[in-house]
């Protein structure tokens, strides 16, 4: 048995209500033997070998961030890709400035340009809006480059824009794209299923292996930077399942990888509408065994409802979209109802990502039947998402017995944007109404879906407990959460969405030994300045691992 | 470049009888190489003496046919159909259940290599009444109806003729394509790929087990045609002609033209290259009467002269 290590803090939050503060905290072979004071630790200490280890005396300990809710494979992706985005991304390898108007974008983007002097690759950027980037178009491109292929990608992956060189790069006989209705050759701008077109010849690109492989080593080193110490991957596999899980091995089931993942996996092969729910019920029984230390699979399932939230494709109940466009369905409701019903049978936690208040609605209802045919206590069916709801919904949601995984970044991002131009202020300001489920009594965490919000989980809290929109204003302050809550959601919560609870997510006696380490303490800090709270590093399993300065 | 693959693209709510569809033509093309693209591999029946190849994501026919499984990407699937050698003459691609079929159409139709063929949704006909009006999918079920070039009306064979009549006449409210009958999915080919898929006599098709009746008619003008006045004449041809296509020589501009109607939706362009001056019809109505539209057409040709 390995000594004993005593970490002592300013102050450690254990985010257990029986015992909320602490100072020192005991932790051998990776777990927690103690947590309290020198004081009280004193029977172990006496007994056991160990040594005190100062080193966060001036800092404050929290339990490990968990995201219950990001996708490393599709952040393997665009990490490798330049980003110039309208908001601030803070990365592993770099801090991507806020780019705010036309001419700092492609300012920005000559930059980048030059800096690929020397080499033949593509160039990819990720984060281009036209709310603030104006017109970015073939001409404007041409003038960066004529010579090296330019793709200007969308930030929510609608739209591709490239030069001569790129539409060239490409390989697609120029008749088959002038006939495309959306594909403007004259403006360079590939959307829709046009930009599938192009996303054809780019993937080989952005999939290359030697790519992809440094891909997720950005991933490794963001999930790290945010502070968690655990990640969900909802929804295995993106990619084929063998070549995946080689790639995901390989790269963090390593001793230098500070955190662990939990794979829940979709309950239909992606790209897959419909199927055999007892054949895919013995599907997923197939990952049964292949666990590792870092990597493993629960008792956890994948379904969706309704389409992307960034893509304006969620489900509306009436009266719908400004623009009377519809959303569409992920699965079939009477399919979608099969397979929960298959998995409650099993004895399944059902995730079910749901966008707008229709699928919402689609996945309680479902859930009422289940619980009439089959009763389940304690069975976690979860909300992931929770973009558009409303307050009937929420009491629902508690009635039922369910919870919710939600992405609250949906309302910085988008709150402005779809107050404007999709949804109207009323249903706009309320998206991720999370305070009424804290009012409700309904356990929710919060995730990024990395990428599609920043995977810093102090960040979600900050939204969370201000609802602060992209312009600085303030959305809906009637659905902040507390900070307890917001800090909840963040670690023990999430740690209960997962169904990981009693080994992470508070600090106590038996658990893991998992930290974050923060400079500062949120409860002192102004509620607006939660998200800049430095953070030191982390703790995972008893082994400090710092952020490289 | 070589000519683009047309792609009859087959879409319907889940249950609609997409799959039974699939099956039958399957069997029922003879002239044709198809390559079917469909979503569960497993569903779709295929007799093992018929079978060449096979592996786990595609069945090679002995007539040339094959069946493949989409995967997660169609844009590569129907790639993948370009590169062989020789390439399919025509594509059957079943949508999924809940996919809007225009916007399937606007991504296949244009894809680099391939041509919008028809759109042809199934509609149950026991369920897609009160699909129409469901709580999660009326919209979805009714934008599936309006966008079909034709409706197969699946299922007839579980109703009663009256309900059959009352669900017909409900179809003609929620949507302007023509309905085919088609119990056990028997749509005939003829009407599901625009393809040249050999001469047929004109005249009622004889049924077999296997092949749905239907009547074609070829009309083969005697001199250069008013395309305007064409357009008018197709624009009203009787709503159970299904299926128009040919080529033909435009009286104003001594040019050859492609004609190609599927259901209500008409396109006239030029061609590139004619050998045979003629338009071919295709009725799901075995006993159709061509002789109005003969005349119609005739008068096509006589007023150019």
């Amino acid at each position: 048995m390995a000594e004993i290590t005593v970490f002592t803090a300013k102050k450690i939050h254990t985010m257990n209500p029986s015992l909320p503060h602490a100072s020192a905290v005991a932790v051998r072979d990776g777990r927690i033997i103690e947590v309290g004071s020198l004081e009280t630790l004193k029977p172990w200490l006496d007994q056991h070998a160990h040594h005190i280890d100062n080193r966060f005396a001036d800092h404050v300990i929290m339990p490990g961030f968990i995201d219950p809710h990001l996708h490393p494979t599709l952040g393997a992706i665009l990490l490798t890709c330049p980003f110039i985005t309208a908001i601030e991304w803070r990365l592993p390898d770099r801090i991507c400035p806020a780019v705010t108007s036309h001419e700092a974008y492609v300012a920005r983007l000559a930059e980048i340009e030059a800096e690929f002097a020397g080499t033949d690759d593509i160039l990819v950027t990720w984060g281009f809006h036209r709310i603030w980037h104006g017109d970015v178009n073939r001409t404007v491109l041409n003038a960066i480059s004529t010579t090296r292929p330019i793709f200007v990608w969308q930030r929510s992956f609608h739209e591709i824009i490239a030069n001569d060189a790129g539409i060239e790069w490409l390989g697609v006989a120029r008749a088959d794209l002038e006939r495309h209705p959306q594909i403007d050759l004259s403006t360079g701008r590939f959307f829709e299923t046009g930009m599938a077109v192009a996303a054809q010849s780019l993937n080989k690109v952005l999939m290359e292996p030697t790519r992809f492989r440094r891909g997720l080593e950005l991933v490794k080193q963001a999930v790290h930077l945010g502070g968690h110490t655990t990640i969900g991957e909802l929804a295995y596999p993106l990619l084929d399942d063998a070549r995946e899980w080689a790639l995901l091995s390989e790269t963090l089931e390593r001793d230098d990888v500070p955190f662990r993942m939990k794979i829940t996996p979709r309950a239909l092969g992606r790209g897959k509408f419909e199927g055999n729910a007892s054949e895919d019920v013995e599907r997923i029984k197939g990952f049964k065994g292949r666990d590792s230390h870092r990597l493993f699979f629960g008792n956890s399932v994948k379904l969706f409802t309704d389409g992307g939230f960034f893509a304006e494709l969620m489900q509306m109940m009436d009266p719908g979209f400004i623009d009377g466009h519809h959303g569409e369905w992920l699965m079939a409701p009477e399919q979608f109802e099969k397979h929960a019903r298959a998995f409650w049978r099993e004895g399944k936690q059902i995730h079910v990502h749901c966008t707008g208040d229709m699928g919402l609605e689609l996945a309680l209802d479902t859930l009422e039947k289940l619980q009439a045919e089959k009763p389940r206590f304690n069975h976690r069916f979860t909300i992931e998402h929770f973009g558009v709801s409303n307050p009937e919904q929420v009491r629902r949601i508690a009635d039922l017995g369910a919870i919710v995984s939600a992405n609250v970044y949906y309302l910085h991002e988008l709150g402005e944007a779809y107050w404007q131009k999709s949804i109207g202020f009323e249903r706009a300001s309320q998206m991720a109404r999370v305070g009424s489920l804290e009012r409700a009594g309904v356990t929710f965490a919060l995730h990024s879906d990395f990428t599609m919000a920043p995977a810093l989980p102090l960040n979600s809290a900050w939204v969370a407990v201000n609802r602060i929109a992209e312009s600085g204003a303030v959305l809906c302050a009637e659905e902040c959460v507390s900070l307890d809550a917001a800090m909840r959601a963040i670690t023990i919560d999430a740690a209960y969405v997962l169904a990981m609870e009693n080994e992470i997510g508070s600090i106590r006696a038996g658990k893991k030994a998992d930290f974050t380490i923060l400079e500062q303490d949120p409860w002192d800090v102004p509620l607006e300045k939660l998200r800049d709270i430095p953070i030191w590093g982390t703790v995972f399993e008893g082994t400090p691992f710092p952020h490289s300065k | 470049m070589s000519e683009r693959i047309p792609i009859t693209l087959l879409s319907g709510y889940l249950g609609s009888g997409k799959t039974t569809i699939v099956n039958h033509l399957l069997r029922a093309e003879k002239n044709l190489r198809l390559a079917v693209l469909v979503n569960d591999f497993g569903a779709v029946n295929i007799d093992a003496d018929l079978i060449r190849n096979s592996d786990a994501t595609s069945v090679e026919l002995t007539n040339g046919c094959v069946c493949c499984s989409i995967g997660d990407d169609l844009g590569a699937a129907l790639s993948a159909q370009r590169e062989r050698t020789p390439p399919p003459d025509a594509i059957l691609l079943e949508a999924s259940g809940v996919s809007e079929p225009a916007r399937i159409a606007r991504l296949v139709g244009h894809w680099p290599g391939f041509t919008l063929d028809a759109i042809i949704v199934a509609a149950d006909g026991e369920t897609v009444r009160q699909r129409a009006g469901d709580k999660f999918v009326s919209h979805l079920v009714q934008s599936q109806l309006q966008c079909a070039d034709i409706i197969a009306l699946t299922k007839t064979d579980l109703i009663s003729s009256q309900a059959c009549l009352r669900v017909q006449a409900w179809l003609r409210t929620a949507s302007s394509a023509p309905v085919v009958i088609a119990p056990d999915g028997a749509v005939p080919p003829e009407l599901a790929f625009g393809a040249n898929s050999g001469q047929r006599r004109d005249g009622p098709q004889p049924e077999d087990s296997e092949h749905p009746a239907f009547a074609t008619f070829t009309w083969t003008p005697s001199h250069p045609v008013d395309i305007a006045r064409l357009q008018v004449v197709l624009g009203n041809l009787h709503e159970d002609i299904h299926r128009v296509k040919g080529q033909l020589v435009d009286a104003r501009t001594r040019t050859p033209m492609l004609v190609q109607k599927v259901g209500q939706r008409c396109a006239i362009t030029h061609a590139s290259d004619a050998e045979q001056f003629c338009l071919v019809m295709i009725s799901a109505d075995e006993q159709m009467d061509f002789k109005q539209v003969a005349a119609d057409l005739d008068a096509c040709a006589a007023a150019s002269r």
